[in-house]
């Protein structure tokens, strides 16, 4: 055990720092969940990628820097510090990419890494519909090859999709067998947004916002070589992408840190200091992101031992959307009366609280997440009452 | 930048589980417990041989001259197995002290007025210095846990200069690791009984409710773990940040271990308020640690005085 850093790590951090404080834009951009702000963010990451920092753990021949997963967790600790933008291709770049390297065959990795790590085409997840949401494996839409075997054939509805409604392609799964039990008949399959008979219905959010959509399925035709992993194998490979999402790479540690700084800055500038049951909420919500920050080093360097994550990472996901919301409802009780303006000096801190509900549900939401660490870690009985 | 402990490290504390499965099993702790001693000399020599007392004791005083990153393992085995008497007081606390392995000894460091212990612990470590047992009066009190007996301690203090701050800290992150072994064997048991209980014609772990109870506590002792591994390095390698570090970890081990206690009790139903069932042992054990060295509140506001 050593949790100091290495020489080379201070230096890649050193590097990092030096960059972001180059070009991190002075003022933040407009949500990405608006036109104006998804155009704006996507030229950021055109920039990240040109500095070869859009995807700093992915190989160097798909744009990345080969960093291993500690050096990935140093970059994002400088990216949060700098308060660089929110990263609109966190669909692709983070759950998509690595499944890609996991299971795509190499014409797929050529064809979609490189592009994914510019930007030049952002990604939108296309999972649930309205009868499969915390119950993903009931999917209706369904692929059917057609007569020559080029193509699949999309019919059907997706729901809740995070970015759909200005990004370029979709990733989802669909039945394309209707007779096999339900996990299996699952494929999982690239749709480019902009072919012919999609739709794409923007839903606005609880912040006003439209970060996702719907996206009807009316006869799309793709190419079978769309198809990621093995025909009827879907159900694995989202699983395999789903861990990512719950696990380490969606949800960094930087993130929640960060966050807790700023609640402490607060703290000192507008809680009354006298309030000890303030005091003690605030510095538990610090402890709460340092312990979370501590479990991923130690999950990381785990996982650089050649070790994997499984069902644990259902503890991550529920500790850090629970974390999230806790630090800000810390902050708008800091802020008093001014917690009810949506455009007043705690604006950042009143979207991010309506942001971090959203945290418990999507990913799965944390009661499923309870039940599988239930299941598969403590081994409890399967099925559920 | 390596947050991981070596295979020897491993290797050493599974050969401490497996002693402990043979000759420290719940019957044994809940003899030490009916024998009124609450302690177990035959263990005591078992883990002495096996040098969980010299681990903090350098090589030339008969030691194994490990650090706390070497011993934090072994109390977490420790806490799992609820080993009665002054286990980690001596190994953690007053054989780096005195640089002796040999000595039984305790330690009143946290403020209380009762030293446990006291009856078979030849020393007891108490701001300024220390007091010997066998020169002192020594009184009996009525303690929850019968593995950590409870004494008030009337004697002269032999002034003894050492840094009793870095003494508090390894006592604080010692508990922190032996609540999260009872934790985690609270949680063990308790999942067990869920899966053999049946009521309505099934296991009672197949209900959500049930599942939850675990689950949550589950989340709370994973995420103490590494806090508790971090103050153990912090103390080990004197880092600026020690009693925060120490701090958080001790917070964190005693919600947690309560938190275990009350969802392993809940699971287990009418059985689980009885004096028969062992996970008494357990809980009786986390309620005594969790305030002991220093409760959630004092280690939280320790380490608010530290960041805010």
């Amino acid at each position: 055990m050593d949790l100091s850093y290495t020489p080379e790590e201070d230096a890649f951090r050193a590097e990092a720092r030096a960059w972001l404080e180059a070009n991190v834009p002075a003022d933040p951009l407009p949500s990405f969940d608006t036109e104006h702000g998804f155009a704006l963010h996507r030229d950021w990451e055109r920039k990240l990628w040109e500095g070869r920092w859009s995807a700093v753990s992915w190989p160097e021949e798909y744009g990345g820097r080969g960093a291993d997963y500690l050096k990935w967790l140093i970059f994002e600790e400088e990216y949060y510090r700098a308060g660089a933008p929110g990263r609109v291709n966190q669909n692709g770049i983070f759950l998509l990419g690595p499944t890609i390297m996991e299971v795509g065959t190499d014409d797929q990795k050529a064809r979609f890494l490189p592009t994914m790590a510019s930007s030049e085409i952002v990604w939108a997840q296309a999972w649930s519909e309205p009868n499969a949401g915390s119950d993903l494996a009931a999917i209706r839409s369904t692929g059917v090859l057609s007569d020559d075997d080029s193509e699949w054939v999309l019919n059907g509805q997706k729901i809740w999709a995070s970015r759909a409604v200005w990004a370029d392609w979709c990733f989802g799964i669909f039945r394309t067998d209707p007779d096999a039990e339900r996990h299996r008949g699952l494929t999982f399959i690239l749709v480019p947004l902009d072919s012919p008979g999609i739709t794409v219905r923007p839903i606005a959010q609880l912040d006003g916002d439209t970060g996702f959509a719907e996206i009807f399925f009316d006869d799309v035709r793709v190419p079978v070589e769309n198809t990621l992993g093995e025909v009827n194998q879907g159900w694995k490979v989202a699983m395999a992408t789903a861990g990512f999402e719950r696990g380490v790479s969606l949800r960094s540690p930087a993130r929640f840190s960060a966050t807790a700084d700023r609640l402490v800055e607060l703290w000192h500038e507008h809680a009354d200091s006298s309030d000890d049951a303030l005091r003690d909420a605030v510095v538990d919500a610090w402890m709460q992101a340092e312990g979370y920050k501590l479990h991923t080093y130690m999950t990381v360097t785990h996982m650089i031992d050649g070790g994997t994550i499984g069902a644990e990472a259902s503890l991550n996901k529920i500790f850090w959307s629970e974390m999230d919301v806790r630090m800000h409802e810390l902050a708008l009780d800091i802020a008093g009366p001014e917690a009810e303006r949506m455009d007043g000096a705690f604006e950042r801190w009143v979207d991010g609280f309506l942001f971090s509900l959203s945290g418990p549900i999507y990913a799965g939401t944390n009661e499923i997440q309870r039940n599988i660490i239930a299941d598969r870690v403590l081994q409890l009985p399967r099925g559920s009452a | 930048m390596r947050f991981a402990f070596t295979d020897d490290q491993k290797l050493f504390a599974e050969g401490l589980r497996d002693l402990l499965a043979k000759e420290c099993t719940a019957a044994q702790v809940r003899a030490a417990w009916d024998e009124g001693i609450g302690h177990d000399f035959a263990l005591w020599n078992h883990l002495a041989e096996m040098g969980v007392f010299g681990m903090l004791v350098p090589e030339r005083a008969g030691g194994l001259g490990g650090d706390e990153v070497d011993l934090v393992l072994l109390l977490e085995e420790l806490g799992r197995a609820a080993v009665p008497g002054p286990v980690l007081e001596t190994a953690a606390v007053v054989a780096p002290v005195l640089g002796d392995a040999a000595t039984v000894g305790t330690a009143a460091l946290d403020g209380s007025p009762y030293v446990p212990h006291a009856h078979v612990a030849s020393l007891a470590l108490v701001p300024g210095g220390f007091v010997r047992t066998d020169a002192a009066t020594v009184t009996a009190v009525d303690g929850i846990d019968g593995g950590r007996r409870l004494f008030i301690v009337d004697g002269a203090v032999e002034p003894f200069s050492y840094d009793e701050e870095l003494a508090f800290d390894r006592g604080a992150m010692a508990a922190a690791a032996y609540l999260v072994g009872l934790s985690e064997r609270m949680i063990d048991v308790a999942a067990e009984y869920a899966r053999q209980r049946e009521q309505y014609g099934r296991p009672i772990g197949v209900n959500q409710a049930v599942k939850h109870l675990l689950a949550d506590a589950l989340l709370k002792v994973e995420f103490a773990k590494p806090a508790v591994y971090r103050a153990a390095w912090s103390v080990a390698f004197d880092e600026p940040t020690r009693s925060r570090d120490v701090s958080m970890a001790k917070a964190f081990a005693s919600d947690a271990a309560y938190r275990s206690s009350r969802s392993a009790m809940q699971v287990h139903g009418a059985i689980g308020y009885t004096w028969e069932a062992d996970l008494q042992l357990w809980m009786k054990k986390a309620w005594a640690l969790q305030r002991a060295w220093g409760d959630a509140n004092f280690h939280r506001r320790r380490v608010a005085d530290a960041v805010l």
